[in-house]
């Protein structure tokens, strides 16, 4: 599904900066990998590569074979709409647009009928327990409920590849599972590919699989097996073997 | 850091925040400060100029000035509401009101100082440039050489600097106790839909259309009259359309999901709602604004055309002598004709008598065929045909100051005692003969029958054909020695109309321009202000997908209606206005109006590519 093929990134200025070096990455089809690492070790600048958001220095991702990378400005928006999914830590949803409204808006981009938009937020909306929110205007909702909104964004067109970043670093604990535990269950049944970055071990642990990064490079990876609660420890563990504090929840992110 | 230091760094190191500010008070300045240049140049000041002329440039420095002040009020306050979040940010850290209000003031008079200097330096630099202007637009013997202009920079900064000072008071006055959370949250808060009252609504349209039908209906001096109250009508009536109409539509068009769920329109409707207060107050601003100076340069360029025509429809001739003192008369032509050879002039001429008959209480002209058709062929004009007994009356091309009508109600009484009566078919217009009404024309044999006339005049016309550009200096030399009566020459007497009313004219011109200038900072700031809060929502929306094309789309739709809206119904205010400026006058001000209003839209739509442009790069650079 998504392969990451010798990704490297340096940021050029006045002192160019290293950011990630040949990262390999593959993740298959309906799974659900997590990314942590400490502050600054190129988390968020793999997403963004991966989102077409930024691009590699050199190396080369494929999204179901084809490298969005080498297309052109106008497909590329296109590809973003169709085939992927955002979720931010700051929720990014547009403050001039009901909850309803911000929902659907990937499919008013693309020209969707009216009816056929109704129905899906509605089914969405279900799903994740929005209903009652769907008339509020986005300042009328907490935290935990922007999140689930911008899920339901993210997943309305039925995205292939669903990025997350941050998601729960804005919320509160309870929020934060109930936010995790809705995506894992996307995942479950939807069959939805996912991938998550994140400080949070306690969300890094609803993924089927958890790779560590530290200053830019690949370091290791730990998969889940049937218990979640041994997975959090594992994790924890694999986090103090990687020198970053343990409890390191800051929701600071570079 | 002292309190005074946070102050002044807070500027001097934010400058591209303050710079719109900053700049729109230094456009202000500048204005001003080359009114005054103009206004108090010693060539114009002096001794020459009428009084009257003065005093209305004293007026206008008056009207720039107060316009001045609401100006940059209103630029102040828009650039305090931007900064909202800092204002919350600081009061958190435990900043007192009192505090903020000093800062401001600080800031504000800081700003207004440079601004004021600024604004002189390069009035100063610009000064050269606007008396050429001037001196072009205007008719004046002597150039308006440059002089180091110490009055109008001596008044332009007493002026500028106590309205900052005011302005810097008022200004705390703007910010009066705000809750820290509205503070805090700044834009993402809707500033609230005004509500859409049904009964404004109609109000809005019943107003602008009783308006409307008064300033066209009403005919003649009548139009001086309901003036006020059709301006006070109009007023309210436009701030009701954009308060009332423009939110009923919009609701409207938000309610129905698919038009407001089709593609981009969700982005561009949610946020004309959310603005919807702001916007509505920009959008009467500016058609009020651009209203008065559509107004101002129409009627001032409208009523240079009434002057100008009825000079020349009256004379259709270059040149033309009128006498009843047969003493000077030879010696007048002859002067005439001497002076037109000695500047190399070539002209054709015509002479005939013209006699005045009294026909009822009026003392109407009687001309015969054969002088009318000389005439007539000297201007190129179509000859009449006028059989023995037939009568023909001949209305005035132009202003229609006469009623051709009550001519053909009477009869001319031959000596053989037969009398002619005109008849409805036989009537033309004419310029041939310099009458300021109507007047028959009958055929030569009939004339001779007519009685003797109770007054003669002998009237010469030259009609230039070669050596036009020694009209002027030859005009000159005979309106020296030859009788202001007698004597028109239509060159000298437009020049003469100009030099009395290109004053007028010029400061006519310059408020129009100075108001539609604002105009377009209105709306540069209304865009701007939202600038910040455009490029978070559009890069947030460019990660999800949206193509250039469809973020073109979206901005030319918000800028083009922010452009257009306002636009639009100060060109139909325009319109109206200078409709019944034609009907006073009671002349065609077609061609005048379309010119006007029409420069003016063209000019608006060039600023509205240039701002898309810039307002795209800037969106574009955080996508």
């Amino acid at each position: 599904m998504l392969i990451v093929r010798q990704i490297s990134k340096i940021y050029e200025g006045n002192i160019a900066y290293r950011a990630l070096t040949d990262i390999d990455l593959t993740i298959d089809e309906g799974e659900f990998v997590g990314i942590m690492g400490p502050s600054g070790s190129g988390k968020t600048t793999l997403l963004n590569i991966i989102a077409t958001i930024d691009e590699p220095t050199t190396g080369e991702i494929l999204i179901d074979g084809n490298n969005p990378h080498t297309f052109k400005k106008e497909k590329l928006a296109k590809f973003r709409r169709r085939e992927l999914g955002f979720v931010f830590q700051d929720f990014n949803l547009l403050h001039t647009l009901t909850v309803e409204e911000n929902i659907v808006l990937p499919l008013t981009l693309d020209g969707k009928k009216v009816k056929e938009m109704k129905q899906k937020a509605n089914e969405i909306a279900e799903k994740l327990g929005i209903s009652s929110i769907m008339k509020k205007s986005t300042y009328e909702i907490s935290g935990g409920q922007a999140q689930r909104v911008a899920v339901a964004r993210a997943m309305i067109h039925g995205p292939k590849l669903l990025l997350a970043d941050e998601p729960t670093g804005n919320l509160d604990s309870k929020s934060s599972k109930d936010v995790m535990e809705m995506l894992e269950a996307i995942n479950k049944r939807e069959r939805t590919t996912m991938m998550l970055v994140t400080h949070d071990a306690q969300a890094a642990s609803y993924c089927n699989r958890v790779v560590f990064i530290r200053d830019g490079k690949f370091f290791s990876e730990i998969h889940r097996g049937e218990n979640r609660q041994a997975f959090f420890q594992k994790i924890i563990d694999t986090l103090s073997l990687l020198g970053g504090d343990a409890h390191d929840l800051s929701s600071i992110r570079v | 850091m002292t309190f005074r230091q946070f102050a002044f760094n807070n500027v001097i190191r934010n400058k591209r925040l303050y710079a719109a500010y900053f700049l729109s008070s230094l456009f202000t300045v500048m204005v001003f400060f080359t009114f005054s240049i103009f206004a108090n140049h010693p060539a114009l000041s002096g001794k020459d100029m009428n009084s009257s002329v003065a005093q209305g440039m004293n007026i206008s420095a008056g009207i720039i000035y107060v316009f001045s002040f609401f100006f940059i009020l209103y630029s102040m306050s828009s650039f305090l509401q931007s900064r909202k979040r800092e204002f919350g940010v600081l009061m958190i850290q435990g900043m007192s009101m009192k505090q903020i209000r000093l800062m401001v003031f600080l800031e504000n008079m800081l700003i207004g100082f440079l601004a004021t200097v600024g604004g002189i330096v390069l009035g100063v630099v610009f000064a050269k440039g606007i008396l050429l202007l001037a001196e072009n637009v205007l008719i004046i013997e002597s150039a308006l050489p440059f002089y180091f202009p110490t009055q109008a920079i001596f008044t332009t900064l007493a002026s500028f600097i106590v309205l900052f000072f005011f302005i810097s008071l008022f200004v705390t006055y703007v910010l009066r106790s705000k809750k820290l959370i509205v503070l805090i949250k700044g834009n993402k808060i809707a500033k609230g839909e005004p509500k859409a009252n049904l009964f404004l609504t109609l109000l809005a349209v019943l107003l602008l259309g009783t308006g409307y039908a008064t300033a066209l209906l009403v005919k003649g001096v009548m139009v001086v009259a309901v003036m006020l109250p059709v301006i006070i009508v109009v007023t309210i009536g436009t701030y009701l359309l954009f308060t009332q109409l423009s939110v009923y539509i919009i609701r409207k068009l938000k309610k129905n999901e698919s038009i407001f769920w089709f593609k981009t329109n969700m982005l561009l409707f949610s946020d004309l709602a959310f603005r919807m207060k702001d916007n509505a107050r920009t959008f009467f601003m500016v058609a009020m604004v651009s209203t008065v100076a559509f107004c101002a340069i129409g009627s001032l360029f409208g009523f240079q055309t009434v002057l100008t025509s009825s000079i020349k429809n009256v004379n259709a001739t270059t040149l033309s002598y009128k006498t009843n003192e047969q003493e000077t008369e030879n010696h007048d032509v002859d002067l005439i004709n001497k002076t037109l050879k000695e500047e190399k002039i070539e002209a054709d001429s015509e002479q005939m008598v013209m006699s005045y008959f009294d026909i009822g209480e009026d003392r109407i002209l009687i001309a015969n065929k054969s002088d009318f058709n000389r005439f007539a062929s000297l201007i190129d004009e179509k000859l009449v045909e006028v059989k023995d007994g037939q009568v023909i009356v001949v209305e005035f091309e132009g202003t229609n100051f006469g009623k051709p009508s009550q001519l053909l109600d009477k009869s001319i009484k031959l000596k053989s005692g037969a009398t002619l009566k005109p008849n409805k078919n036989g009537v033309i217009s004419s310029k041939a003969l310099p009458a300021t009404g109507p007047y028959y024309i009958v055929s030569d044999h009939d004339y001779e029958q007519l009685p003797k006339p109770v007054e003669v005049q002998s009237y010469y016309a030259w009609q230039v054909k070669d050596g036009e550009d020694a009209i002027m200096t030859a005009s000159e030399k005979l309106y020296d020695h030859i009788e202001r009566y007698k004597i028109t020459s239509v060159d000298y007497e437009i020049y003469d109309i100009m030099r009395f009313y290109g004053p007028i004219l010029f400061v006519g011109l310059f408020i129009g321009i100075v108001f539609f200038v604002s105009a377009g900072s209105f709306l540069y700031f209304r865009l701007y202000m939202d600038l910040d809060e455009d490029k978070q929502k559009f890069s947030s929306i460019a990660k999800m997908g949206l193509t250039a094309k469809e973020l073109r789309k979206v901005l030319t739709r918000q800028t083009a209606i922010l452009f257009f809206a306002p636009i639009i119904v100060a060109l139909i205010h325009g319109a109206v206005a200078l409709t019944a400026l034609s009907n006073l006058f009671a002349f065609n001000l077609f061609k005048e109006s379309v010119m006007v209003l029409g420069v003016f839209s063209v000019i608006q739509i060039i600023y509205f590519f240039i701002v898309r442009l810039f307002y795209t790069k800037q969106i574009k650079t955080v996508i």
